[in-house]
């Protein structure tokens, strides 16, 4: 799949990668560009290998076949730790222990910048601050997580992988829980995040119209193949939509961000 | 402590396609199995007896010496191992489906525990009587230790969260135990008789002992098939439970009776087999999937075959009458379970 | 936390001393203070029972209660299941087959053997439910279940012994089974210290994994924890330590379920405070255990073991309890 953003390197890139679960693939001979600096977004019908996918280029599952390379390095040679310090991963569903408060979690992601036995420096307090500022969630920093409603327990989640300080972030489905409000300001965040902190971020999303908006590279998965690449003004069109979800659409020019904006019939 | 943090009982990644058509295949299969066992169990002795005679001797009955054998030791003896085989792993299902724990089994409500506890205490204050006595003892420790732990765990302890149930009953059970093993420390007779009833035996059963119980096992058994579907929507969290309009503390009531029922009369009738009610539904749901309305008529049979089969393998091998079938259950069983829980269990990622 | 530390460390010497006085010939406070303290007016019969029989064995009680909470909150963090303690390791069910192999089937083995049978049962079973979970990596679950069915296994042997050896012979290993700290001496505190202070001393510096580990696999794993290594450490850390002391003491239930739980609750979820507390309670728990264990039925003694249940069992219920109702 050709990217068309020409002068952007590629820091994460599928070759051929193949995954299985068992016997059964799921993925197969997949060739995926992720743009550096950019901010990606995955979409597709259910079943379509989206996290599947994301997993595998964290490095969380093991694929069947290819090869991931970040930086133009294979991610077999890195290890867990040295993987984490680099590419940040939000999972869906995550389940913390009980009674841990928002803080404890965001002091989570600092693990595989510590050494075994390495002390709490000042840089990881700086880190986990700036995490939780980012994401709102510095007033409820000393809140049990358990208390929290949805959508300030998904963005304690991304302060902790904030925390990282990866400058990859894989982020699956971020949007899910949060309210409108919510949603508009985790998308900005990914865009300061991607154009003032130089991060690449990838991300599930459900919301066509949003990937379209705020991202600049989209990818369509559907049965575990790439069916587009690129921009979303060339990759989004009624076509595809009918193709990948069977929805019949017109594509009209969002009136504010002159983005696609997808309108079903 | 609200979203339970037990893990889910198990992820079977394999097991989930097996269709309706291949389940009931498997049922029809451990059926057979177990009607081919009970019946070969029935002729196998010190005197081989041809299956006609066994005909003969549940419907006409004779007196002679052979139809004797089989209504007065025989066939007590096989039905006992069914109805305690079948009666403890469905019990030991609703445990798995309440609790959603995989360390879960009816002794965690403090079954074993409180029918030993009683047994032992009978035992020492009254001296060895019959074992038709301990029957209902059992039966009634079995009873109060349950209905302590679900009060324990349902209105005292960490609210209506499952963890609190499971608590309760390991200290409930911890409690019974120390007091059971105090007793016994200081007195040998009681140990030497009761040590024969903590195997689990069904040998020596009688006819009236089944059918004391069978009652129990069978309203029990009816039940459990009939509320399948319940046990699924309570498995999954109390939450989701009451969200989707049902009263999760009166099912859990509900699923406490059902399992004092069945788990107590077993353990009534056969001493605290307690590795049935653990194995037994792991085994179904590696196999059949993750679906209570299967797994509890494939553990009913399941466990009945466990039981038998471990009884008759028993009876062949040592001749002695009296090898408790506890242990056989484990040596056939555990294999199996290991085999099953290696392959099929949770993956490395 | 300070404050909590002080106050279990108050309560621990409370029962050092009430150890020390209490017994079969109780000894006053003043005599007691004379004969620690070395006075000239203290009495040889009193300097012996204090330090050659009381103090050796409260010590032990004590080393034994750290190690098995110590143990079950590594076990709690590792199996991520609230109903985890050593034993799902299939600990107790080792040690339990290997005491009754030695004592039913040799005629009179020596006193020695039976901790190291122990121990060497506990240490083959749990040696054995790593490897049988181990398919290019481990997860909870599977732990937990070849834990269930190998336990189930070395219970068949245990009961066919019990069930068939001479009943002498089962009173004996039930009595040992049972737990206690009868026959302590000064050697066995020595050896279990220095055993114990190593794997108890890493377990709490590596805390911080433990931490990450309960998240579960995956969002340990993309957290970069290498979560296999960090089980199977971590795995081992908990034999050994629980190992030991079941050979010890025997197979003293019940403190390291409790322990890591009302440590938990007392000071929250991470792990650099969960040890230490735990550890204290669970010294405690056995150490009055045994105290309680020595004067209840006296001259008759019940086994630590037993009476950690007895006492254990509903005083945990009550801190539950209690804590519920605080909340509303």
């Amino acid at each position: 799949m050709p990217v068309n953003d020409k002068n952007t390197p590629a820091k994460l890139t599928g070759q051929c990668v193949s995954i299985a679960y068992g016997q059964h693939r799921i993925v197969e001979d997949l060739d995926l560009i992720v743009p550096e600096r950019r901010f990606t977004a995955l979409i597709g019908p259910n079943g379509s290998g989206k996290s599947t996918v994301l997993r595998t280029f964290a490095g969380l599952m093991a694929k069947a076949d290819g090869t991931i390379l970040l930086d133009g390095h294979s991610i077999d040679t890195l290890s867990t730790k040295e993987m984490a310090k680099r590419v940040g991963v939000l999972l869906q569903g995550p389940v913390a222990p009980e009674g841990l408060t928002v803080r404890d979690l965001v002091q989570q992601g600092r693990y595989p910048h510590r050494s075994l036995f390495g002390r709490w420096s000042e840089q990881d307090q700086d880190a986990c601050e700036e995490a939780l500022m980012l994401t709102g969630m510095t007033t409820l920093a000393d809140t049990a997580l358990d208390s929290l409603s949805g959508g300030q327990r998904q963005r304690a989640w991304i302060a902790m992988t904030l925390a990282q300080q990866g400058e990859v972030l894989l982020l699956d489905e971020p949007t899910t829980y949060l309210d409108l409000a919510h949603q508009i300001e985790l998308m900005n965040l990914i865009t300061v995040l991607v154009h003032k902190h130089g991060k690449t971020v990838v991300a599930v999303l459900h919301d066509i119209n949003q990937a379209a908006r705020y991202a600049e590279h989209v990818v369509i998965l559907k049965g575990g193949k790439i069916t587009a690449a690129g921009p979303p003004d060339e990759v989004i069109s009624a076509e595809a939509i009918a193709d990948v979800f069977g929805v019949k659409s017109v594509i009209i020019r969002d009136p504010v961000a002159g983005t696609p904006l997808c309108v079903p019939l | 402590m609200s979203r339970s943090k037990g893990m889910p009982a198990a992820r079977p990644s394999g097991s989930l396609s097996m269709t309706g058509r291949s389940r009931l295949l498997a049922l029809l299969l451990v059926l057979c199995l177990l009607v081919a066992i009970s019946m070969w169990a029935v002729t196998l002795g010190t005197v081989r007896i041809p299956l006609r005679s066994v005909g003969n001797a549940i419907f006409g009955f004779d007196g002679s010496r052979e139809h004797l054998l089989v209504m007065t030791i025989r066939l007590p003896r096989v039905l006992a191992a069914l109805l305690a085989g079948s009666a403890l792993a469905v019990s030991g299902a609703i445990m798995q489906a309440v609790t959603n724990n995989p360390l879960a089994s009816p002794g965690l409500l403090g079954i074993n525990a409180g029918a030993a506890f009683t047994v032992v205490l009978v035992m020492t204050l009254f001296g060895t009587g019959t074992s038709d006595i301990y029957l209902w003892y059992a039966f009634f420790g079995a009873g109060c230790a349950a209905i302590v732990v679900y009060g324990l765990g349902s209105f005292g302890l960490a609210g209506q969260s499952t963890v609190g149930l499971v608590l309760a009953g390991a200290i409930v059970a911890t409690f019974l135990t120390a007091l059971t093993s105090a007793v016994l420390i200081f007195d040998q007779s009681t140990l030497d008789t009761v040590r024969f009833w903590t195997a689990g035996s069904v040998a020596g059963r009688t006819m009236a002992q089944a059918a004391a119980v069978a009652p129990y096992i069978l309203i029990g058994l009816a039940a459990a098939l009939l509320l399948g579907r319940h046990l699924v929507t309570l498995s999954l969290g109390a939450d989701a439970a009451r969200s989707l309009g049902q009263n999760p503390l009166a099912w859990r009531a509900i699923a406490v009776v059902l399992i004092i029922l069945l788990a107590g009369s077993a353990v009534a009738l056969a001493g605290p087999i307690g590795f049935v009610g653990l194995v037994v539904p792991h085994i179904a749901r590696l196999t059949i999937g993750v679906d209570y309305r299967w797994i509890i008529p494939f553990s009913a049979l399941g466990g009945a075959l466990l039981v038998v089969g471990a009884d008759t393998v028993g009876r062949m091998l040592f001749t002695s009458q009296n090898f408790p079938v506890g242990v056989i259950i484990a040596l056939i069983g555990a294999p199996f379970f290991l085999w099953l829980a290696r392959n099929k269990a949770g993956g490395a990622t | 936390m300070t404050r909590l530390l002080t106050v279990l460390i108050f309560l621990l010497i409370g029962l050092i001393l009430a150890s020390l006085a209490f017994g079969d010939i109780p000894l006053s406070w003043r005599e007691l203070f004379e004969t620690i303290t070395g006075s000239p007016e203290a009495n040889l019969q009193n300097v012996m029972i204090v330090f050659d029989l009381r103090l050796p064995r409260v010590l032990l009680a004590l080393l034994v209660g750290a190690a098995l909470a110590t143990a079950g909150t590594i076990a709690l963090a590792v199996m991520r299941n609230p109903l985890a303690e050593p034993g799902v390791l299939g600990i107790n069910s080792g040690a339990a087959a290997a005491v009754m192999v030695v004592i039913v089937l040799l005629q009179d083995p020596p006193a020695a053997l039976l901790p190291a049978a122990g121990f060497l049962g506990a240490v083959a079973m749990t040696a054995a439910v790593y490897l049988l979970s181990w398919r290019g990596g481990t997860s909870s679950l599977r732990i937990i279940l070849i834990g269930i069915g190998l336990s189930s296994l070395a219970g068949a042997a245990t009961t066919l012994l019990s069930t068939f050896g001479e009943i002498g012979d089962v009173q004996r290993a039930m009595i040992w089974l049972a737990g206690s700290v009868y026959d302590a001496n000064i050697l066995k505190v020595r050896l279990l210290f220095f055993w114990l202070i190593i794997p108890m001393a890493l377990a709490w510096m590596s805390s911080r994994e433990l931490d990450l580990i309960r998240f579960g696999d995956n969002s340990a794993r993309s957290l970069g924890q290498r979560v296999d290594l960090v089980r199977g450490v971590m795995i081992l850390l908990c034999t050994l330590i629980s190992g030991a002391a079941v050979a010890a003491a025997g197979l003293v239930g019940f403190v390291g379920l409790v322990a890591p739980h009302i440590a938990s609750r007392l000071v929250g979820p991470s792990h650099a405070r969960i040890f230490p507390v735990a550890a204290l309670t669970g010294a405690s728990l056995v150490a009055s255990a045994d105290l309680v264990g020595r004067v209840i039925i006296a001259p008759a003694q019940l086994p630590a073991g037993i009476v950690t249940g007895l006492i254990g069992a509903p005083f945990f219920a009550y801190l539950l309890w209690g804590r519920r109702h605080a909340r509303e």
